[in-house]
């Protein structure tokens, strides 16, 4: 056995021996795949909005002669949110009190313009000031979109059934007024009882034509009221969901945690015991003990990934989510969580070596870990000099990897570029680190 | 083995001044002086625990260590530390090794930690670290403080019959009755370095 499987075994048994950080390494991962289960609920929970009716609207209401119920409408294009029937002062107060996120009213008057279609009929959205606002704003313009969907086809269907009554002939209302249609196949029947002449021809040749223009009317109508709209294709692929991407910086967080700490701590705990002398007359290179250290963190890091994707996959079992599970993915996943384990564990090595001392060494991992993460959730766009940052910190690289590899469809690309700049942050690391480890015995 | 001006510092701080020191075989050596002159920083570059800032170090022998503080993984048994180490050297048994030198210092063979040892059996197990692997040159470093006398004599019991096997012991020591076991005295200083016989220092 090599010295660096040597000093790698002996840390895994002083690791099981440790009851305290033991326990922090099993409930660690549990705590954060609850985490993560609680943030992917909370970020598919619907809102509450609070519905305000001070038009007084009927059960059904009917629009261009058909018939709506209302609430059943609503209820259906409001599938993002839960709609809250309040009164206008409930609403300002629960609006207010952060109850709810924000209050839809419809004024008065909405109906009448609704059946009369001379003005656009209004309802008002008031919002928050919370991060959630934006998200129910889009939701509420969503609704208004899908609500005004709906009403086209009960307008269009309207009009439809007036040129079928100019198609067929029949009884018609129109304004409170009622009246008799001869319809163009009547025409044509009674066209055809006079006698045969050019000016009777002309007449049938019209009735002919305008019969097969308003054959056509039902689908023009339909593309002027939807000049475009969105079909969604089902595809076989993988889900995407924002619970798969809370997944990914679940395991980067605590990989990137974990084996930063347990990287550092135990690289500067050779300096503590004293064996560091030891080991430095010719027993193991500084290479080796720093490898030794790097191969510590990739372990840990791999049973702890591997254990936060293995509930997490229970959890996406039981809810049935299609597509979200990560056991096809899982040999990609732990290779990734393999090599960011090691990379980190890289950085953690040259922490210790700096830091000489494991209490220190643990403080100043704790102390660089978090601006590391925070810095890998800092948007492009957001603070460009962060997010170059970033790039030469190993987080957002093992966030945008874990994500590739459980969840796009090809993920080779991402998975290929992800790695390379991993290994290149992780040999600089190695190197630093193996530098870093001279001082250990001195 | 042989140091040639080897010397250590820390910054502006001199650990050791340059000093040449040579060791033959069949010869014990006491290295004396006060708290400060140097005499474990020279102990631990003789060892290769620590690179000198300047001089070089020669030898042709394999090399045991008794640092002053014991040097083992307090986690582990005094079983599994001396398997590790024995590993380490390359010890063509470890198991076996481990086993000898766990019945040579009385140690205790059950799985308590190192750490949860007494003070005189983590002294005695950093004593039979430095000896796997057979050393030719032992190097000890104030090896008898924590110890009571049957556990002193049994350290240079050990030191003794290495000599006689033609090896070569230095020691470093604040105690003077201790040179008794030596043959030759070194004496560091205020940076100077000077050679004593035994005769010499008490007479």
């Amino acid at each position: 056995m090599t010295a660096t499987l040597l000093l790698l075994r002996k840390d895994l048994r002083v690791l099981l021996r440790s009851p305290l950080l033991l326990g922090a390494l099993v409930a660690y991962p549990i705590v954060i795949a609850l985490l993560v289960g609680l943030v992917a609920g909370y970020a598919s929970a619907k809102p509450r909005v609070a519905f305000v009716d001070e038009d007084h609207i009927p059960p059904i209401v009917v629009v261009g002669g058909h018939r709506f119920h209302f609430q059943t409408v609503i209820n259906d294009v409001a599938d993002q949110v839960t709609l809250v029937r309040l009164s206008p002062a409930e609403a300002d107060r629960e609006l207010a009190s952060g109850k709810v996120v924000a209050t839809i009213t419809v004024p008065p008057g909405f109906l009448g313009d609704l059946e009369t279609t001379v003005v656009s009929p209004k309802v008002i959205l008031k919002t928050g000031t919370g991060g959630l606002a934006p998200r129910v704003t889009e939701q509420m313009q969503s609704l208004v979109y899908q609500l005004n969907q709906k009403l086209q086809g009960g307008y269009i269907a309207a009009n439809l059934a007036f040129v079928q009554l100019l198609l067929h002939g029949g009884k018609g209302h129109f304004l409170g007024r009622n009246f008799d249609v001869l319809g163009l196949d009547r025409t044509e029947a009674e066209l055809a009882k006079l006698p045969p002449s050019k000016r009777v021809a002309t007449i049938e040749h019209f009735v002919e034509q305008a019969k097969t223009g308003l054959a056509q009317t039902g689908d023009a109508l339909r593309a002027t009221a939807n000049p475009i709209t969105l079909e969604q294709a089902k595809s076989h692929g993988r889900t995407w969901i924002l619970s798969a991407q809370v997944q990914s910086y679940g395991i980067a967080v605590t990989v990137t945690f974990l084996a930063l700490l347990l990287a550092a701590g135990a690289t500067a705990a050779e300096r503590d015991e004293g064996t560091i002398g030891r080991l430095r007359r010719g027993l193991l290179s500084l290479g080796e003990l720093v490898s030794s250290k790097v191969a510590l963190a990739a372990v840990v890091g791999l049973v702890l990934g591997a254990a936060i994707a293995l509930v997490f996959g229970i959890v996406v079992e039981a809810a049935g989510i299609t597509g979200g599970e990560p056991w096809g993915r899982l040999p990609l996943l732990l290779a990734g969580v393999l090599l960011v384990g090691a990379v980190v564990g890289a950085a953690g090595a040259l922490l210790g070596a700096l830091a000489r001392e494991a209490r220190s060494a643990s403080l100043l991992a704790v102390l660089i870990v978090l601006p590391v993460v925070f810095l890998g959730l800092v948007p492009r766009g957001a603070l460009p000099f962060a997010y170059w940052l970033s790039l030469f910190l190993p987080f957002a690289h093992a966030v945008r990897l874990f994500g590739a590899a459980l969840y796009d469809t090809s993920p080779w690309h991402t998975v290929g570029v992800e790695a390379a700049w991993l290994v290149g942050i992780g040999a600089v690391s190695w190197a630093l680190a193996r530098a870093g480890a001279r001082t250990l015995s001195s | 083995m042989r140091a040639l001006r080897v010397a250590r510092r820390y910054g502006d701080v001199e650990a050791l001044a340059p000093t040449d020191v040579e060791l033959a075989a069949g010869e014990t050596v006491a290295l004396v002086g006060p708290n400060g002159a140097g005499k474990s920083t020279l102990l631990s570059i003789l060892a290769g625990a620590i690179e000198p800032t300047e001089g070089t170090v020669e030898s042709r022998a394999k090399v045991g260590w008794v640092p002053q503080r014991p040097a083992h993984y307090s986690r582990l048994s005094a079983r599994e530390n001396l398997e590790l180490f024995a590993r380490l050297e390359g010890v063509h048994e470890p198991r076996r090794a481990a086993t000898v030198m766990l019945e040579r210092f009385a140690l205790p063979a059950t799985a308590q930690a190192s750490g949860e040892l007494s003070v005189g059996n983590r002294q005695r197990l950093n004593v039979a670290l430095a000896l796997l692997g057979e050393p030719r040159v032992l190097l000890l470093d104030e090896p008898t403080a924590a110890l009571d006398p049957g556990q002193r004599r049994r350290v240079w019991e050990v030191a003794d019959a290495l000599r006689a096997g033609g090896g070569a012991v230095c020691f470093a020591t604040q105690n003077l009755e201790e040179i008794e076991h030596s043959t030759r005295v070194i004496v560091l200083q205020d940076g100077e370095v000077s050679s004593l016989t035994v005769d010499e220092v008490f007479g």
